[in-house]
């Protein structure tokens, strides 16, 4: 077990001017708490200084770990990389923007207790545009909450505390980061909201617009049939294909009553219909064990993720953050 | 160099390009793997060792195609820069010197473009419509796909798998990884011509390479926003002329079950929901695979405290404590 307390994983992208600013407050909030801390600035193929800087500043301080990605790969890979290369026990994960407020870490810590996997920031006093940012966003929260059954006020806050074992384990790709509480509920990981404070952006645009509603909407139907699904693909789509199955037959048989009946002809195109169920209904079938091919030959085991945590759980070694804890056995 | 159906005289050009290495001043080694039809060149180029060409030969057991023929190679070269060479001429032994030396800090990769080119209008047309097509699909302009000249340094070879017929996309699959790639114009040879016709099937096979590269480029992180796109555009249209069908059944009294308009709407659904079902199947392999299949990569780790030793703007420069991809990501998966 590594003796850091909480690795601080910072995806940046194009932040000159924000990274020396950062660099001090991350350093400010941790120095005088007593925790062994390490920071990951992870440089997602920026195109201004930002290495530069981010390099320069890791001569000085020898807390301080600069990844260099090849090239701009996206938000989610470049957290993904820096939980990856974390070694604290504690991962926290920001943005690079100083949107966000190093100095609520050592308050989430405080949270992060024997119950809890996961403490994620909760932007009470948001400081972006009402209409492109706070309404689009207060709609995807309800609809992520209602979707995937973890009711976060706010799922697109970057301040995010996990527990290394479990965030390391859960697979991020894409744009997942924006689901990863939903992610983690699956492996039976707890979580717990605090509010945090938000600054305004300072320097530079937002990289994100309305524009992404579509595709978050996609990514999130993806994840909650996956959450769903993950584990019994083949019960899933049988059940999705129960209902077609039933229906396919009473459309056969009532298109041939007529032929039975009297002497007119079968209705043809109700048989069709009848005929085409039945096939979607097999071939969804055939989807759902091709699914539980897949689940099995992968390197997922969701099973497994809630033993670690469990074992996690235990306070078996003293952590100085969560003194006021009663401990779980 | 990857040995298969299409050789000029192997000893010969061996030799030639023998020359042009030994020319460089560096070590090297030369791997030829035979592949299929390539095994006939067995024993000449014995012959030829016993006259006092070096080479390795690393003979494959059937015909497994030019990528893997090039994977196998890969495997065996323990050089740091690896040149892949075609078994016939494409481009003139001599200019090799430069291919190797254009390579430089700054790129990961160097593929040779044929220029000046020989070929008729036709030839044009063809080339052009196959890389305007790779263009349209990949986003990634190039201009000879076709040459099998290239030169790159070695961790693209440890971090691309290669099979079927992706040696073609080598340059696009180092790209889309974030290796810089860069395209060199070298002399084209004077026996670079090619002989046979292209089939039919050449032209398939050019089409389907094609797709590949779309497949694997567009939809390989998020299958479900491609195929999911497609099912409910299907689906909804579906959906919505059978429900003018039942509208019309409900209060116009038209009747439902004997028009064939209601295949035609189930069948749309059929179709629908079958994509999108494609797609969570194509979600969950990426969702079981993430952790094996990463999409980032990390040219360089800069550990804090090193004082002038990490160099930012030389990143490849090897400082103490600069740990180098992949053995850096190797180093964390094991400890983790």
């Amino acid at each position: 077990m590594s003796s850091i307390d909480v690795s601080i994983v910072v995806p940046l992208y194009n932040e000159a001017e924000s990274v020396a600013l950062l660099h001090r407050r991350i350093t400010d909030a941790l120095h005088g708490s007593g925790l062994e801390y390490e920071i990951l600035f992870v440089d997602d193929g920026s195109r201004d200084e930002t290495l530069s800087l981010a390099t320069n500043l890791a001569k000085e301080d020898p807390r301080l770990r600069v990844v260099e990605f090849r090239a701009n790969y996206g938000q989610t890979p470049a957290m993904a990389a820096g939980i990856d290369l974390a070694r604290g026990k504690i991962i926290a994960t920001m943005d690079g923007d100083l949107q966000n407020d190093p100095s609520d870490i050592p308050r989430m810590l405080a949270e992060m207790d024997a119950e809890t996997d996961m403490v994620v920031g909760w932007r009470k006093n948001r400081q972006d545009k009402l209409i492109t940012r706070k309404i689009p966003s207060w709609i995807a929260n309800r609809l992520i909450g209602k979707v995937t059954g973890v009711p976060i006020r706010d799922n697109g806050c970057s301040l995010k505390l996990y527990r290394a074992n479990m965030i390391k384990r859960v697979p991020l790709y894409s744009e997942m980061h924006r689901f990863i509480p939903a992610m983690a509920s699956i492996t039976g990981a707890r979580v717990k909201e605090v509010p945090v404070t938000h600054h305004a952006r300072q320097f530079g645009k937002s990289k994100y617009g309305l524009s992404r509603t579509y595709k978050v909407l996609l990514d999130l139907l993806a994840i909650k049939t996956i959450i769903g699904f993950a584990q019994r693909p083949l019960l899933w789509f049988g059940l999705l294909a129960a209902p077609l199955l039933i229906a396919a037959p009473i459309f056969i048989v009532v298109s041939i009553v007529p032929l039975l009946v009297s002497d007119k002809e079968a209705i043809l195109p109700l048989a069709g219909t009848g005929v085409l169920f039945g096939t979607l209904g097999l071939f969804l079938i055939l989807c759902g064990a091709i699914g539980e091919l897949v689940y099995t030959t992968g390197s997922v085991d969701l099973s497994e993720y809630s033993r670690l945590l469990a074992a996690d759980r235990t306070p078996a070694e003293s952590r100085r953050y969560d003194a006021s804890v009663h401990g779980r056995v | 160099m990857p040995v298969g159906a299409r050789v000029d005289d192997l000893p010969v050009l061996l030799a030639e390009y023998d020359e042009a290495f030994k020319a460089i001043g560096q070590p090297y080694e030369i791997i030829v793997v035979l592949d299929g039809e390539g095994q006939r060149w067995l024993e000449p180029l014995r012959s030829a060792c016993a006259n006092g060409l070096r080479l390795r030969v690393i003979e494959l057991a059937r015909r497994f195609g030019e990528a893997a023929a090039l994977a196998a190679g890969f495997d065996a070269a323990r050089g740091d820069v690896i040149v892949t060479l075609p078994a016939y001429y494409q481009v003139e032994p001599g200019e090799i010197a430069k291919l190797v030396a254009e390579l430089g800090d700054g790129n990961d990769m160097l593929i040779a473009v044929r220029w000046p080119r020989v070929g008729g209008a036709f030839d044009r047309l063809r080339r052009g419509t196959f890389h305007r097509l790779f263009f349209a699909t990949s986003g990634m302009r190039y201009r000879d796909l076709g040459c099998g000249v290239r030169v790159l340094k070695r961790p693209i070879v440890e971090e691309i798998t290669l099979y079927g017929d992706q040696h073609r996309f080598l340059p696009a699959l180092a790209a889309r990884r974030g290796f810089r790639v860069r395209e060199i114009e070298l002399a084209q040879s004077r026996h670079d011509f090619f002989r046979g016709r292209y089939r039919l099937r050449d032209y398939l096979h050019g089409f389907l390479d094609v797709l590949t590269a779309f497949f694997l480029v567009r939809f390989t992180k998020k299958p479900l926003r491609f195929f999911g796109t497609i099912g409910f555009v299907a689906a909804s249209l579906g959906g919505l002329y059978t429900a003018v069908l039942l509208v019309q059944r409900v209060f116009f009294s038209v009747p439902l079950a004997d028009r064939p308009a209601l295949l035609l709407g189930s069948l749309l659904i059929v179709l629908g929901v079958q994509t999108f079902a494609l797609g969570l199947i194509g979600e969950l392999i990426i969702f079981t695979h993430a952790s094996s299949m990463k999409e980032y990569a990390v040219r360089s780790v800069i550990e804090g405290g090193t004082t002038g030793e990490a160099n930012a703007t030389e990143p490849s420069d090897e400082g103490p404590k600069s740990a180098r991809t992949p053995n850096a990501l190797r180093d964390v998966a094991g400890s983790s």
